[in-house]
This record gives C-alpha cells, sequence and structure tokens, in this order.
C-alpha cells in the first residue's frame, strides 16, 4: 500500500485535473443542506463540511431508473449505462464506501445486475477519514472503522494543511499516477500523525452496542413483544430507508411516456410501506408496521448475515439523525437483545 | 411546576377504568430530541416530560392505530386514548372530531399551554453532534439549556419556531384538563406569502420545481400530518396509478400539489410536514398560502371552533367566486 502526501492547496487542482475525463461528486452545501452530488466549479470546502451528506448511494444506485424502454411494435431499447462514463466520488466516509462494498456482494450475486455494475466499475471511490465522528456514528460496534478502507481506492486523512493519502487499489494507483506531480512522499512524522489521528478516531466513536450473538437472538424472539413496543412510535415514513447507504430494495414498475412509448424503470422500495409485500389478493404477510420495522433490523442484523456473512449495517447512523420521532437503532437493538 | 402537574393528571387519567394508554412526551435518545411515549396503565409515568423541546405533535398516533381482525367479543373495552396535546394540537383534533376522523369520547385530552417550541433545526445549529440527552427550560424570554455539561442562556426569540412567533392559538381549545395559565397569543401575519405572492408566476414556478426536484418521496410529511388520514391515499393506489412511482420533478410536483390541496381549508398550521421533512422542503409557504386564502376569502379558520363546518363543506351564495373560471 502506497501512502503520499497531497497538499490541501493542490486539491482544486487534483479535481480540476480529473472532472474533464471523469464526473466528480462530492459533499456540497446546497440551501443549508449537505448533499451529495456532481461538483462543479467555483463550489469549495468539500471535505471540510461538518454534516453528513444525507443520500449517499444514488450515485451508483439512482433512486429512479430506467431499465428499458419500449413500444407498441415491442422495439426494445436497453440502458444499460456506458463504460465510457467514469465517475469519482470523492470525499466519502469509510462507513459509505464499505457500503458499497456490502450492495457489491447483493448486486453481484446469483444474478448479475448490470445496471449497478457497470456504474460500480466505472466508480473510483476516495474517502475521507472520519477523523470527528458525527454524534449518531456508531461504525465501530457493526464491524467498520472510521479510518476504515472496505471498499475504497483512495483515502485522504486530514493533517491540516495537507492530506496523508493511503493508496489501496489498482483504479487508485492509476488515478495517482495521472496526477503525479502533485503528490509527494510522506515524512515519518506524517506516518505516525496519520496512525495517531486513526486512533483517536476510533476512541471518538460515541455511541457503542455490543452485536455478538444478535443473529441468535433474532432467530428466537420473532413474535416477542418487544416489538410492538419499539415500534409504537414509528410513523412509517420512507426516511431511514431512503437514507439508509445500504437499504437496496426496489420496485419495478411499467410507465407511460410521450409518442406511444413506454419505460420500465426501478425505483427505490421501502419496507416502511404498506405496498411493500402487498401480494395481488391483497394480503400483506407485513399489515402493520410492527412486521414492517421488524423486517427492517431482520434483514440487517439476521438475513444479510445468513445470506452474506456481514451486517447489512455500516453504523453511520443516518437513520438515527433523520428520524422525526426519534427511533433510535441503537436504541431499539439494546431493546431486542434486552428481550432475549 | 408544569411538568409534575403534567404527571399527576397523566396519573389520574391513567387511573380510569375507559383509558387505555396514555400518548405523550419524553426525553429523546439524544442531544435536543423529544421522544413521544406510550404508557398503559400500571406502566411508570416517571419519563413523561413536557418542555420546549416538544416540537412534534402527538395527534397523528390517534389516527395510526392499526387494528389487526380480532372477534368482536375480544375488542378492547376501555376505549380512551388519553392525549397531550398543545394548542395546535387541540384545532387539530377539533377539525378530526368534526370530520368524524375520531370521536371525541374516544380521547382524554390532557391539554399543555404552549409558550412556543424550539425549532429543532435551529438548536442544532447553535449545538451540533451532542450524543448526550440535553435539558431545556423557559425563564424571562430566554431558554436556558444544558448540554455537553454546561449551561447557556439563550433568547427565546432565536430558537422559536417560525411557525410558533405567529401562533394565535397557544392555549388548547378543547381539554378534559387543562395544564398551565392562558398562553398569550401572538399577531398572525402573512408577510413572507405576501412576497412571495408578489413574484411573478415564472419564478414561482421555479421555485418550486427546484424544491421538488430535491423531495425523495419519503412521505414523511404524508404520514406525520394529523389531517392525512385517508385509509387508501392517492399516492399509494395502485390501480389507477395516480402518481407514478418514478421519483422526478414532475411526479414530485403532483404528489406535493395534491398533498396541499388536500389541506386547503384543514392545515392547522402545526408545522409537522416542514419539521420532519429529511430534504428541508418550506412546505408551509404552500400551507400558509391555503390558510391565508381560507382567512381573507372567507374568513375560516380551520379547528378554532368546535362546533363550525369544514370549509369544503359549506357554501353561501355570497361566497367569493372570483378564482372560478
Amino acid at each position: 500500500m502506497d501512502m503520499l502526501i497531497l497538499k490541501k492547496d493542490a486539491v482544486n487542482e487534483f479535481l480540476a485535473s480529473l472532472s474533464g475525463r471523469y464526473t466528480v461528486w462530492a459533499p456540497v452545501q446546497k440551501d443549508s443542506d449537505t448533499v451529495f452530488e456532481p461538483f462543479g466549479a467555483g463550489q469549495h470546502n468539500v471535505l471540510d463540511l461538518t454534516h453528513q451528506a444525507k443520500i449517499i448511494k444514488h450515485a451508483i444506485f439512482p433512486q429512479t431508473e430506467q431499465l428499458f424502454s419500449f413500444d407498441q411494435n415491442d422495439q426494445i431499447q436497453e440502458a444499460i449505462p456506458g463504460d465510457r462514463e467514469q465517475n469519482i466520488l470523492f470525499g466519502i466516509r469509510p462507513c459509505d464506501a464499505r457500503s458499497f462494498a456490502l450492495l457489491d456482494s447483493v448486486f453481484a450475486g446469483d444474478i448479475p445486475d448490470p445496471y449497478y455494475l457497470v456504474r460500480r466499475d466505472t466508480t473510483i471511490l476516495i474517502g475521507v477519514a472520519c477523523t470527528e465522528p458525527f454524534a449518531n456514528c456508531f461504525c465501530t460496534s457493526v464491524g467498520g472503522n472510521p479510518c476504515g478502507r472496505d471498499g475504497l481506492d483512495l483515502l485522504c486523512t486530514d493533517l491540516g494543511d495537507r492530506y496523508l493519502v493511503a493508496v489501496f487499489s489498482e483504479k487508485g494507483t492509476e488515478l495517482v499516477n495521472k496526477t503525479a506531480s502533485l503528490f509527494t512522499k510522506p515524512s515519518a512524522e506524517d506516518m505516525k500523525q496519520g496512525q495517531e489521528l486513526s486512533h483517536r478516531a476510533e476512541r471518538a466513536v460515541k455511541r457503542h452496542i455490543d452485536l455478538s450473538g444478535i443473529t441468535d437472538t433474532l432467530a428466537r424472539i420473532f413474535e416477542h413483544p418487544v416489538w410492538k413496543k419499539i415500534t409504537l412510535k414509528c410513523i412509517g415514513c420512507g426516511i431511514c430507508t431512503y437514507t439508509c447507504p445500504t437499504c437496496y430494495c426496489f420496485d419495478i414498475q411499467d410507465e407511460s411516456m410521450a409518442q406511444k412509448r413506454g419505460r420500465r424503470v426501478r425505483v427505490w422500495d421501502s419496507c416502511m410501506y404498506k405496498e411493500y409485500t402487498l401480494h395481488a389478493s391483497g394480503h400483506n404477510p407485513r399489515p402493520t408496521r410492527v412486521e414492517r420495522l421488524r423486517n427492517r433490523i431482520y434483514h440487517k442484523f439476521k438475513f444479510h448475515v445468513d445470506t452474506y456473512g456481514v451486517f447489512g449495517c455500516v453504523g453511520c447512523g443516518r437513520c438515527i439523525t433523520l428520524c422525526p420521532v426519534n427511533e433510535d437503532l441503537v436504541e431499539n437493538l439494546i431493546a431486542v437483545k434486552g428481550a432475549a | 411546576m408544569i411538568v409534575q402537574k403534567l404527571k399527576e393528571e397523566a396519573a389520574r387519567a391513567l387511573s380510569r377504568k375507559d383509558v387505555k394508554y396514555l400518548i405523550g412526551y419524553k426525553k429523546g435518545s439524544y442531544g435536543f430530541r423529544i421522544s413521544p411515549i406510550f404508557i398503559e396503565p400500571k406502566e411508570d409515568i416517571d419519563k413523561l416530560t413536557f418542555s420546549p423541546l416538544c416540537n412534534m405533535s402527538l395527534v397523528k398516533y390517534v389516527m395510526m392505530e392499526e387494528t389487526l381482525p380480532t372477534l368482536t367479543e375480544q375488542a378492547m373495552k376501555p376505549s380512551k386514548i388519553a392525549l397531550v396535546a398543545r394548542g395546535c394540537d387541540t384545532r387539530a383534533l377539533n377539525l378530526l372530531i368534526k370530520e368524524k376522523g375520531v370521536a371525541r369520547d374516544k380521547l382524554y385530552i390532557i391539554g399543555v399551554s404552549c409558550t412556543g417550541v424550539i425549532d429543532q433545526r435551529k438548536i442544532e445549529a447553535r449545538f451540533p453532534e451532542v450524543t448526550d440527552p440535553a435539558d431545556v427550560i423557559e425563564e424571562n424570554g430566554n431558554y436556558i439549556i444544558t448540554c455537553n455539561g454546561q449551561s447557556h442562556t439563550i433568547p427565546k426569540e432565536e430558537l422559536l419556531a417560525d411557525l410558533c412567533t405567529v401562533c394565535q392559538y397557544p392555549t388548547p381549545l378543547i381539554y378534559d384538563k387543562l395544564i398551565g395559565d392562558k398562553a398569550a397569543s401572538r399577531p398572525a401575519h402573512y408577510d413572507e406569502i405576501k412576497e412571495f405572492e408578489q413574484l411573478p408566476v415564472e419564478e414561482k414556478l421555479a421555485f418550486w420545481q427546484q424544491q421538488f426536484s430535491k423531495c425523495i418521496r419519503c412521505y414523511a410529511c404524508r404520514n406525520v400530518c394529523p389531517l392525512c388520514y385517508s385509509t387508501i391515499c392517492s399516492m399509494d393506489s395502485l390501480n389507477p396509478q395516480w402518481v407514478w412511482r418514478s421519483v422526478d420533478t414532475s411526479e414530485n410536483f403532483m404528489f406535493q400539489i395534491i398533498r396541499t390541496f388536500h389541506l386547503a381549508g384543514r392545515c392547522i398550521s402545526c408545522g409537522e410536514c416542514e419539521r420532519v421533512c429529511p430534504m428541508n422542503l418550506p412546505l408551509m409557504k404552500l400551507n400558509r398560502k391555503l390558510e391565508k386564502d381560507a382567512k381573507e376569502l372567507f374568513g375560516y379558520e380551520s379547528g378554532k371552533d368546535p362546533e363550525s363546518k369544514p370549509l369544503l363543506t359549506t357554501f353561501h351564495s355570497e361566497d367569493p367566486q372570483g378564482f372560478i373560471l
């Protein structure tokens, strides 16, 4: 693994040199919000934002995606993204990068999904180490780390006036080589400072939960009254699922377009919605909010573990921060553990 | 002390034979958040609280009870829900009762006089990333905020939710028990709406297109609204599908316009839609425009009076008709 130094003054030049060949996505300030979107000229401070970008997954897994269009003569036009569109996700947190690593195993599974995979293959992930975790971060409880490398090509650690850049992949090496003149070798002091920051960041994560054995616990308490208890205040909106970087449920719909054409789209779905798992017969195996919220926890802490061997949660804390009624995943998991 | 009185009244309510549970507020799990709490008879009421942080409406929970099929004889006997309600909440209740959305005798209302609540965005901008639950009390026009082991005094007006600055009904209008003295009304005005009305139509359209382009259709605004209680919402209808599931500016526009129109002459200005929106859409700008029109054209304020009929169910020959094409 290569370690390099990139001066903060040189970040804009670095981005500018890439913006011709790549679409560079970054967290930007917009109407008092931090959003993650293609980064335009004249926007600044992308890495120093004190707030988390609310949604991150749309960069590779868009909320609405046309799969193909068709007309009345059965002429079908596929809409798989071309591999000429290269993307860079710049300034994402290690938990967010890890979420893409989790999504990879889902979309590259039994039936590889070309829409996701092409976009993923043509995307370079440049992270920024989370040296100051947010209030509801709990990444270390679900196998992550504020300076972790899963899913990342490059990771930048803030050393004041410069970034210590760790190169993790071939894609990362290629990118750095293209702009080699901007990078220098780190000193021993830089390396030491980077390590200290990493240790400090790990200690700065404030929320913790011991999840050992949670998957077995969940296997035993499907019908426990605790589910009703923790669900009472849920209003059944889609905030937690839509802002979750690892929620990937989608719906497939046919919609009409102009000129007698139609299109098949895939749109994010949410297990919090009434329509989710609604059968054609009118029966719904998850008829109330209790079953829906339970499903969300089961999916992340049991089904995902059973299928892929890891939790389907990266501990970014967005569902906690953005929930309008204080449904708190960590608090809920503690209640669930207590019920066993 | 208001919290002490609230606990006494809550205990009294829960000791009644006809009350099945109580919905109130408790401290949230972190920072400045507040959480709803559901207390059944004989359960501990100690966590119950009321403070300027109680910026959420609990009315929707009355409308969200999901009942699974039960045999008639198994139906729960005690039938009332006890509810902690502020002034604006009782306006919602008035309207719900009048619309037959909920029966008055299914409610036991513990009204709390409200001197205004804190805007969560404003206080979290001032004190970001607070992990431990914080305390706030109001004293002589200031908020005394205790967080991270320190105490801060901040003028009330700097943190007060915008809607509370024009609240005319801070004292509950209907209740079974009232806690606190009558709170002072503030003068209503629609300055920001009047200003927006002056813009050319292209600018207004551009403004809303930009805003609705951010909507992610999480339906939090709909779900939290105490007055959105259709059993089948037109957004969820599959046959016909009134709105595509595709999330784009055009479909989002459709959703938001339907949502707003359904609140014409009904919105009671609790501001929940705007509070819960994760994308910070200024939804009350739409609702307040309709509220202003209802007031100016028909002299009507929703939920103010338990006896007055809902605006859209009445007709008078002298009603203004200028907006009918």
